[in-house]
């Protein structure tokens, strides 16, 4: 039913398939993981379905830098994607957004919650102002962050919407500040996409929601793969004691960290402890971000998006308000004198202050470096966790390695006991892994397919640009609503009614109730021409009666004005010697009477005023004439016609004998094909000399 | 066939009264809005005490006293316990309003109608939504979605959908169309065509004046006294319109570098602004906007000083100052007491920002013209000194004694835990006996009006349709002489004696307004309440003005007109009101408009039949659909055919039906038509409601009167000689259409 393919050339979905081709194979759910796909960072999933096309995260990847760090792109046509939701502020999942919505043909609606929005913001900006490439290296600058302020818009979570038939609405996630899951509903068929998520509420965010409903399928991170978190109330006791050891022997503790998200985290844990330890009260904390100090407002205004614990603090006072940690600028501001713990980004130590204090007290084994969240695979961070001998400085020298390198993991990302807890909750059936190693990645699905083994569950692992099909037979339901629902049909009965579809849903429904169900309405147009005629009104009586076979003349009485009814159609009002009146109700076959009627009129007026009604003839001599006439013609189609002794035209062709009944039109013959000839030519003749049948 | 929707009200029909209406879907009962009134008058609440019980479920809309006012109430006493639901912010500001009364009701009287325990109980199993967030029902609700949406008026304010089986139930009372400083306007002309919309006529014969124009002249008025040395009253109410008077002030002051102060003053002042901070994500864009790129919040407040305490304003008593303070009422709070000081001096001005309810002393001053003097009980609490403190404790050792004793036969408990025990409880409950003596003793002798009706106007009657409690009728025995108006000196002196009071009262409730120190309150020394009457001689300015942040009567129409509902409840407004909009709902917007009684049960159950569906593939790919705006819309032949005992599936017919009559679907607006046709470079004008085209052919909408709320087809008319023109006319009309 699904599969993975693979090769470049099959999995790009056509951006230029009309809507009717996307309705017969829109049957197919596409998956295609733009970044992300065996690797963690540039965060940035494709998915359609139905022809709608969304977009989850939109990040670049921190190892990189320039182009080469942003998702594939170009693998997809930006103009084609409805909707793009960013789950979190972070920059693996939000920093390309800016490239995206001003440097690409995107015209789709961007959604992000808003503390997300607010720190996105800041956090962009302050991204783009340390990294150190030259400007063509830059995907964008300040102004384009500006601009793609007003472009993004806020949803709350829960909070549903609707854009283009896509419905879609968010959970927490738990991971940071504002980090949403989102679920969207396409035409019945929903996808969760987790983002980051955290089934662990810690001291200021709530823990990842389990959503009420199991969606089709799930798109979820596996960072951690296998590995298991230690309790938090153990690593929070590792990590004081080896920064409460670290100082008491006079060392210097070191933790790089991000800016924002986990550093918020750490600060509250420090925060409490020193308050906890009187004794503690003389070293020095810093904390050495100017950005986390601006988003700090955020902090304060959003607690509605954090828990209970916070919220019930905070009607005392500002958790956030730190009393023991104090800001610092940069390096030229610290006086570094004895033993302190800073707190400094970037948490990869790949440049900035982090590294500027590592490479400074890389060398004292009295020191310590704590590594307190997930680091990506490239970084310094990551080289110092296997505790090498020697490290490279930043001017290049060789320093050993002297300093303690604790790792105790903070990073707000479900571990594999917390994933198979919650995909065992929502028991999707199929699962699509992303945002993890490749490595972590493979075992963690082996895992779940031996916990998923007796369920019908199917697990995915696309690499980048490699697209997972799936096939979902959605069966379109309708609803029949109004004055055509009055009798439920049995079977075998026809429903006719106008359809209108609005989004995914349908409605069938009498054209008198369409006012009623929807903004739509309907409309008659009546018709009312005058045509100039001054002849007698019976000469158009008896022209009409020779086209059309209803052609009926109510008393006088009724109608004021001598008057004709074509067909139940048109009615022709002879209201003065010098013009007619015709009116009608617009539909395309009055019209196409109406105009017969008016070239009629036309025409009598043109033959002049001699014209004058023939004595009708009855209906025998009719008959007599149309047979005399069907003869004739018969004769010059067939050759050889004449009229049997049972009144039935007999017609020689050849071998073939054919017997046309002329009051029936029923042929007679052996030879097919003669028959059918004899068939529609009789049907022509019929047309052509009798007046239009009425329907 | 559809779904069973009975309305009830239970409260709040023909009238001004608080807002509450039973609302039963498919037997499920939903209580919308548990509103009470400033006076705290039990008898409204009669209807509602008898069905509490039965209610499921509690949708508030909005946080004041008229929406949610009885919840600790009608819990207490009637046993109301569903859950109820509300956003985020009517629960919190909600939480603080009643704070704020049940305080400013227990500064002046022995107020028992509930208790700041109540309060939390009631606001305890509140569940708290988000705007637009699908709520579905869980057990006898199974299939309800709720969803909260934005309705402008008071943050958090909200417009319920109630979904089942696809037919919509709106809910939308006190809606604000117009987007304002720090609220969105409503969503509610986003929901097209539900099956029953329930709306107040309250303001459907009121009409507004220009935002821009009532700013100003609100900005003006203000400062015309501030100038003049006078002091600003806003009586307001504790956490709703305030917000937006706060931000106006803010605003102007910022701009002219204005140096008056501004005062917020209610029990819990500081504790709303902190909690108005954290809701930016349910004010409007533009607040938004400039928290997400400046981080600026708007409410950090740099020009109006948050107080508490009335003795704060000590310091400014001759400065020209403008003061916010709870309640709008003029009933009790703080109000109350400054505007009985203000009330004397004729530079001062009290400046409404909403209609008073009815009752209230805030409704009195309003009429036109203004009375010329007012009754006033002053009432406040005081700590019992000597030999009255005494009595009480004698009184209270006699009762811990006799209950003591009454235990201690009861049941074998060790003797001083059951004491100890007693008199936690007796000091927590119990602490606060009035003096009968001080009230017996009280000047005119009506003492038995005290407790909610302290408040005795000159000249008011209420008419004989008022369920308000009546008050009694003075005389204006205002004697004249030649030198105006006789003055009794003693009312002044009485008068200085009470302000002299009030500072000590002030001070004794020193409390941080936050639910731990407000239990203070209650454990506070005994103390007993004094009262006395006073007619205060109003020679400051009266004014009204609108900031209530209601739609006004011309834009209710042309809502509800757009939102077109099959079936219309009108609820709350006065009877005029009330029939006004009916009157004009029935002839404009739908046949079926109701506006019931208190306890009349209607029926609004929809006609509507429908039945479901499966459309087959094999059908679907010969449909071919045509947009129109948001739909898609196309004819369908098919025959049914029932694949089992539920589904019904529709397949393509065998053979070609018979033509059906062909539809054209489309709204022509003549206005449009004409733009359309003067583009097509056709000579167009309108001549007696038709529009001529060229020099022969006219084009006509025939309004068909007898079709009520326009629920049939338009019926459009086009006529002329036959002639070239005709048919080109003719055909620029199709192409206002699709032929189906």
């Amino acid at each position: 039913m699904a599969s993975v393919v693979t090769g470049a050339q099959n999995k790009r979905p056509n951006p230029n398939s009309t809507s009717a081709a996307a309705t017969r194979e829109g049957d197919q759910l596409i998956i295609t993981p733009l970044g992300a796909g065996n690797e963690v960072g540039r965060s940035c999933v494709y998915m359609s379905y139905k022809g709608k096309t969304v977009l989850f995260d939109c990040g670049i990847h921190p190892a990189y830098s320039g182009v080469a760090a942003l998702p594939y792109f170009d693998e997809i046509d930006p103009s084609t994607i409805d909707v793009l939701l960013i789950t979190h502020f972070h920059l693996d999942h939000a920093a390309s957004l800016p490239y995206f919505l001003e440097k690409t043909n995107f015209r789709g609606r961007v959604f992000m919650t808003h503390s997300t929005k607010a720190i996105y913001r800041l956090l962009l900006s302050d991204y783009v102002k340390v990294s150190k490439v030259s400007v063509e290296d830059m995907l964008y600058d300040e102004n384009d962050i500006v601009r793609s302020m007003d472009k993004i818009e806020v949803i709350d979570f829960h909070q549903t919407l609707e854009v283009n038939g896509i419905r879609f609405w968010c959970y927490t996630a738990g991971h940071v500040l504002g980090a949403a899951m989102f679920m969207v509903d396409i035409a019945g068929v929903r996808v969760l996409y987790t983002g980051d998520y955290s089934r662990e509420e810690d001291r200021h965010l709530r823990a990842a929601e389990v959503p009420q409903f199991t969606p089709d399928i799930c798109i979820i991170e596996s960072t951690y793969g296998v590995q298991l978190h230690q309790p938090r109330p153990v690593r929070e006791k590792r990590f004081t004691d080896v920064i409460h050891s670290t100082i008491s022997q006079g060392g210097r503790v070191l933790i790089p960290a991000f800016a924002l998200g986990r550093a918020q985290e750490l600060l509250l844990i420090l925060d409490e402890y020193w308050e906890n330890h009187p004794e503690l009260h003389n070293i020095p904390i810093y904390y050495a971000s100017p950005l986390a100090k601006r988003c700090m407002a955020v902090y304060q205004t959003y607690i509605n998006a954090m828990n209970d614990r916070i919220r019930t603090q905070f009607a005392n006072s500002n958790p956030f308000d730190f009393k023991h940690i104090s800001p610092l600028k940069s390096i030229e501001n610290f006086d570094d004198v004895g033993p302190s713990v800073v707190m400094a980004s970037p948490s990869g130590l790949q440049s900035g202050l982090s590294r500027q204090l590592f490479d400074k007290w890389c060398a004292d084994k009295k020191n310590a470096c704590v590594i307190p969240g997930y680091v990506v695979e490239g970084t310094l961070a990551k080289t110092i966790i296997n505790e090498p001998k020697e490290v490279t400085l930043m001017n290049g020298l060789v320093a050993p390695l002297n300093m303690q390198v604790h790792y105790i993991s903070f990073s707000a990302h479900a571990d594999c006991a917390q994933t198979c807890g919650f995909l065992k909750e929502l028991m999707p059936p199929h699962i699509v892994l992303v945002h993890g190693e490749a490595n972590e990645m493979g075992r963690l699905k082996q895992k779940l397919v031996s916990q998923f083994a007796d369920s019908n569950t199917k697990l995915y692992t696309p690499k980048n640009c490699q697209s997972v099909t799936m096939h979902f037979s959605s069966e379109k339901m309708a609803k029949v609503i109004g004055k055509l629902a009055e009798k439920v049909p049995e079977t075998g009965e026809s429903v006719s009614g106008l359809v209108v579809k609005k989004g995914f849903t349908y409605q069938i429904m009498a054209p008198d109730d369409l006012r009623v169900f929807s903004q739509l309405s309907t409309a008659n147009v009546t018709q009312r021409i005058t045509v100039p005629y001054t002849g007698a009104f019976e000469v158009i009586k008896y022209r009409l009666k020779q086209i059309y076979e209803s052609v009926e003349s109510p008393p006088v009485e009724e109608t004021e004005v001598p008057t004709l009814i074509v067909h139940e159609r048109v009615t022709i009002r002879h209201e003065s010697d010098t013009y007619v009146v015709m009116q009608w109700s617009a539909d395309p076959i009055s019209d196409m009477v109406s105009d017969s009627v008016v070239a009629m009129i036309l025409n009598i007026g043109r033959e002049g005023p001699k014209v004058t009604p023939i004595e009708e003839k009855t209906q025998e001599e009719m008959e007599r004439m149309a047979r005399k006439v069907v003869h004739s013609l018969m004769v010059s189609l067939f050759g050889d016609a004449k009229f049997g002794e049972d009144g039935r035209l007999v017609i020689t062709v050849d071998a073939d004998v054919a017997r046309l009944d002329i009051k029936s039109g029923e042929v007679e013959c052996e030879n097919q094909g003669l028959r059918e000839r004899i068939k529609t030519a009789f049907g022509r003749m019929q047309g052509a000399i009798r007046p239009i049948p009425k329907p | 066939m559809g779904t069973s929707v009975q309305v009830t009200p239970l409260s709040g029909v023909y009238g001004e009264n608080p807002l509450c209406y039973l609302v039963a879907i498919d037997g499920f009962n939903l209580l919308m809005d548990c509103g009470w009134n400033d006076l705290f008058d039990p008898s409204l609440l009669q209807p509602l005490s008898r069905v509490a019980k039965s209610i499921d479920a509690v949708l508030i809309s909005h946080p004041d006293i008229l929406h949610l006012g009885a919840l600790p109430y009608a819990r207490k006493h009637f046993g109301l316990s569903a859950p109820v639901y509300a956003t985020e912010p009517v629960y919190r500001l909600g939480l603080l309003t009643m704070y704020d009364h049940y305080l400013s009701r227990r500064q002046i009287s022995d107020f028992d109608m509930f208790t700041l325990d109540d309060i939390d109980a009631a606001f305890q199993n509140v569940i708290r939504l988000k705007y637009s967030q699908n709520y579905h029902l869980s057990e006898n609700g199974e299939g309800i979605v709720i969803a909260p949406h934005v309705a402008g008026h008071l943050l958090g304010g909200t417009i319920w959908k109630i979904t089942k089986d696809g037919e919509d139930v709106v809910y939308a009372v006190d809606f604000n169309h117009r987007k304002e400083r720090h609220l969105n306007g409503t969503v509610l002309e986003s929901f097209v065509r539900p099956a029953v919309l329930i709306t107040d006529a309250y303001n459907a014969l009121n009409n507004q004046v220009y935002k821009r124009q009532r700013d100003q002249e609100f900005i003006d008025a203000i400062l015309r006294v501030l100038r003049a040395d006078g002091t600003v009253l806003l009586p307001v109410d504790t956490a709703g319109r305030v917000l937006e008077l706060i931000l106006i002030l803010e605003q102007y002051w910022a701009q002219q570098h204005l140096s008056f102060p501004i005062f917020f003053l209610t029990n819990v002042a500081s504790s709303t602004v902190e909690y108005v901070k954290s809701f930016l994500e349910w004010m409007s864009d533009s607040i938004a906007k400039s928290f997400e790129h400046t981080r600026d919040n708007a409410f950090l407040l740099k020009y109006v000083t948050l107080i508490i305490n009335k003795s704060d304003l000590e310091n400014y008593a001759g400065v020209p100052k403008v003061v916010l303070t709870s309640m709008a009422s003029l009933e009790v709070g703080f109000s109350h007491d400054i505007f009985v000081e203000l009330a004397t001096d004729a530079k001062n001005i009290v400046l409404f920002t909403e209609r008073g309810q009815f009752g209230t002393l805030a409704r009195m001053l309003q009429v036109d013209p203004p009375p010329k003097a007012v009754k006033v009980t002053m009432s406040k609490r005081v700590p019992l000194v000597g030999d009255e403190l005494k009595a009480y404790e004698e009184e209270q050792e006699k009762i811990k004694k006799e209950e003591a004793v009454k235990k201690a036969s009861i049941v074998k408990v060790e003797e001083v835990r059951a004491t100890s025990s007693h008199l936690s409880e007796s000091t927590k409950g119990d602490s606060m006996v009035i003096d009968p003596a001080s009230a017996t003793a009280s000047p005119k002798g009506s003492s038995h009006f005290r407790g909610q009706m302290d408040i005795l106007i000159d000249g008011f009657t209420p008419p004989s349709t008022s369920v308000a409690p009546t008050f009694p009728f003075f005389e204006n025995t205002a004697e004249w002489d030649d030198f105006g108006e006789v003055i009794n000196p003693d009312d002044y002196v009485i008068q200085e004696e009470d302000s002299n009071h009030m500072v000590v009262n002030g001070k004794s409730l020193d409390v941080k307004p936050d639910e731990a120190s407000v239990h203070l309150l209650l454990d506070s020394t005994p103390s007993k309440v004094v009262s006395h009457e006073l007619t205060v001689q109003v020679k400051c300015a009266l004014l009204y003005m609108d900031f209530e942040g209601r739609s006004d009567g011309r834009s209710v129409k042309s809502i509800i007109s757009h939102v077109a509902p099959l079936k219309l409840v009108l609820v709350h407004g006065s009877a005029e009101a009330t029939e006004h909009l009916k009157m004009h709902c029935a002839k404009h917007v739908c046949p079926h408009v109701y506006a019931p009684q208190i306890e009349e049960t209607i029926d609004v159950t929809s006609d509507l039949c429908a039945y479901k569906v499966q459309l087959s593939e094999k059908l679907m790919s010969n449909v071919l659909f045509r947009k129109m705006v948001e739909n898609e819309i196309s004819w369908m032949d098919s025959v049914a055919e029932k694949t089992n005992e539920k589904v019904l599936t529709l397949l393509p017919p065998p053979s070609a039906l018979p033509t059906h009559k062909s539809v054209l679907v489309g709204d022509l607006k003549l206005a449009d038509f004409k733009q359309y046709l003067s583009t097509k470079g056709v000579q167009v004008e309108f001549a007696g409601g038709a529009l001529k085209c060229g020099e022969h052919i006219t084009v006509r909408k025939i309004s068909d009167s007898s079709q009520k709320g326009g629920t049939g087809p338009q019926q459009i008319v086009i006529e002329g000689p036959l002639c070239e023109d005709y048919y080109k006319i003719r055909g620029h009309l199709y192409s206002q259409f699709y032929l189906l």
